[in-house]
């Protein structure tokens, strides 16, 4: 059996961004393995220590990515491919570019994010499925197989949650609950930075372009009222709320 | 053409599906609009949707798969040719949209806040790095695009238009084993005008009671954070964030939540935030209107007093 993860790299949610000529500007932002993602690899890891096999773990992307695959390995993935490009690519798109070398690698099932912290895209997961032809089932909770042919899974819905059996292969994207990543160890590091992790530029064309980005926060009232007289400060807010806010 | 897909509970029409029209309304100069209507009981719910859409398709392809959704959207663009597919932005519909966009090789732009054209493209504007940038996207034709709830007002009926039965071939697949419905109180967290959080500060899943009676009092609904949901306190479908609902409020009003940037991700744009948290420090009170720095479990009892003598 072989599992296919298939990963990208995103800010650190926790790193202030700067807009630079209408653009995001990236440059003095720490990059890491999408947290999704991160329960996408933790997942086909698990697969592969249960069931044997293979693991392998796929990005397009820029160069910078391989951080993130080299990430992906010292968890424990086998080997990595990088495919190579530059700039935002709309999820079709990269659907088709990733379809064909998931098609050559052939796995049992392939995990990635159900939702991507910079695009904050959901799409790439179906599109895949779609391209390959393939079932997908989003927002993963748990999947378990049953010998080669299916698996069971327990995914979110719009409401609740349903239990599905799916014919293998197919395409999963990973859920808050799924697992519990592990952090790579230093063996784990050091061994990673022999494994194989193939690099293969490709050139793509985005259906959709990105014209303009910018930050609105809202600007904020900001108005701090003293608990210490919980019923004072109470009473203060509830008549803010109804008399400036408007809201209640 | 525009073709719109229709959300539905399996009788009525969601208002999702009403504000879905309004936004295909708003690119009338792309001729006119069709609407579908897919899964259990379409053919009804397709009664109502043609008092909206001079044509509206009903698939009965049985209930909710990505695969069917996909498919029978796309048979409906077949049918109509249409070159704009509009959705109401979901879970499920951020997943079959991906396919449907796929197999029509279109543009596909996800959780649409408003939509334009120039006739040759479709223009949207939409939140992107974990709801904190808002970006234009551009795609030339053919689009497929989702609505953001809450973003366009519902659609009034306009006229009576026909019911055609669309027959679509169904895929195999997916076979769905079981269903886990939550049971629901209330108004629903992504269409409340005001939501109450908890945070894991409320100490105790007790605790809570308190949270749902002022909730319940503002004719709202409970939010919580992802700690009291990994915590067993509230179920999941109440979670705000960036892996849990993201909602838009007049009111997002968190009790001893800290505001983690994950948090933040679920509520930032709602139009008015209020805190109450006994660390004066904490990131929710930067993006707070209005902040207590206390002891929530004396605040949040003197909160429910004053709304009681505010509505006496």
């Amino acid at each position: 059996m072989k599992f296919l993860a298939v990963i990208r790299q995103v800010p650190d949610g926790e790193s202030r961004l700067r807009i630079e000529g209408g653009k995001v500007d990236l440059s003095s932002v720490t990059m890491i393995l999408d947290q999704m993602d991160e329960w996408a690899v933790e997942e086909v890891i698990r697969l592969q220590e249960k069931h044997g096999g293979e693991s392998v773990v796929v990005a397009l992307g820029p160069e910078r990515f391989e951080d993130a695959l080299r990430t992906a390995l010292a968890m424990g993935i086998d080997r990595a491919i990088h495919l190579v490009a530059e700039g935002y690519l709309d999820p079709i798109t990269q659907a088709e570019a990733l379809a064909e070398v998931v098609r050559a690698e052939a796995p049992t099932l392939v995990f990635t994010g159900g939702q991507q912290a910079d695009w904050d895209a959901q799409a790439l997961g179906p599109a895949l499925a779609e391209a390959l032809g393939w079932p997908v089932v989003s927002w993963t909770t748990q999947v378990e197989l049953e010998g080669e042919t299916h698996a069971k899974a327990r995914h979110d819905l719009d409401e609740g949650a349903e239990v599905v059996r799916v014919p293998l292969p197919a395409v999963f994207t990973s859920q808050q609950g799924l697992n519990e990543p592990r952090y790579p160890t230093l063996p784990g590091i050091m061994k990673a930075k022999r494994k194989e992790l193939k690099k293969v530029p490709v050139s793509l064309q985005s259906r959709v372009e990105i014209l303009e980005q910018a930050i609105q926060e809202r600007a904020r009232l900001n108005r701090m009222i003293d608990g210490k007289d919980p019923a004072a400060a109470a009473h203060e807010l509830v008549r803010l709320l109804r008399e400036e806010a408007k809201v209640i | 053409m525009i073709l719109v897909v229709l959300e539905h509970d399996g009788q009525r029409l969601r208002k999702g599906a009403l504000e879905a029209i309004g936004r295909a309304r708003q690119l009338g100069s792309l001729g006119p609009i069709a609407g579908v209507v897919i899964g259990e009981n379409a053919q009804a719910v397709a009664q109502e949707a043609a008092r909206y859409l001079p044509v509206v398709y009903a698939a009965e392809v049985g209930p909710y798969t990505a695969e069917k959704w996909a498919e029978a959207a796309y048979a409906a663009v077949e049918r109509s040719g249409a070159k704009v597919v509009v959705a109401t932005g979901g879970r499920q519909s951020r997943t079959w949209t991906a396919r449907l966009a796929y197999k029509m090789r279109a543009g596909l732009l996800e959780d649409t806040l408003e939509t334009s054209t120039d006739g040759q493209h479709i223009i949207g504007t939409r939140y992107s790095y974990l709801n904190r940038v808002t970006e234009r996207q551009k795609a030339p034709l053919p689009v497929v695009f989702t609505a953001k709830p809450n973003t366009t007002p519902p659609v009034e009926p306009e006229g009576n238009g026909t019911v055609e039965l669309l027959e679509v071939n169904l895929p195999g697949g997916v076979e769905v084993l079981e269903r886990l419905s939550e049971q629901k109180k209330g108004v629903s967290l992504t269409e409340a005008t005001v939501v109450v959080t908890g945070g894991r500060g409320l100490g105790s899943p007790e605790a809570f009671a308190g949270v749902e009676e002022l909730a319940g009092m503002l004719g709202g609904a409970v939010g919580a954070t992802r700690a009291v949901v990994d915590a067993g306190w509230r179920p999941y479908s109440e979670q705000v964030g960036q892996t849990g609902k993201t909602v838009q409020p007049n009111l997002y009003l968190a009790l001893a939540v800290s505001g983690a940037v994950q948090h933040q991700a679920g509520m930032n744009k709602s139009k008015f935030i209020a805190a109450v948290n006994k660390d004066p420090e904490a990131p929710i009170f930067k993006i707070a209107d209005y902040g207590i720095v206390g002891d929530v479990h004396q605040v949040l009892p003197a909160l429910i007093e004053a709304v009681k003598r505010l509505k006496d």
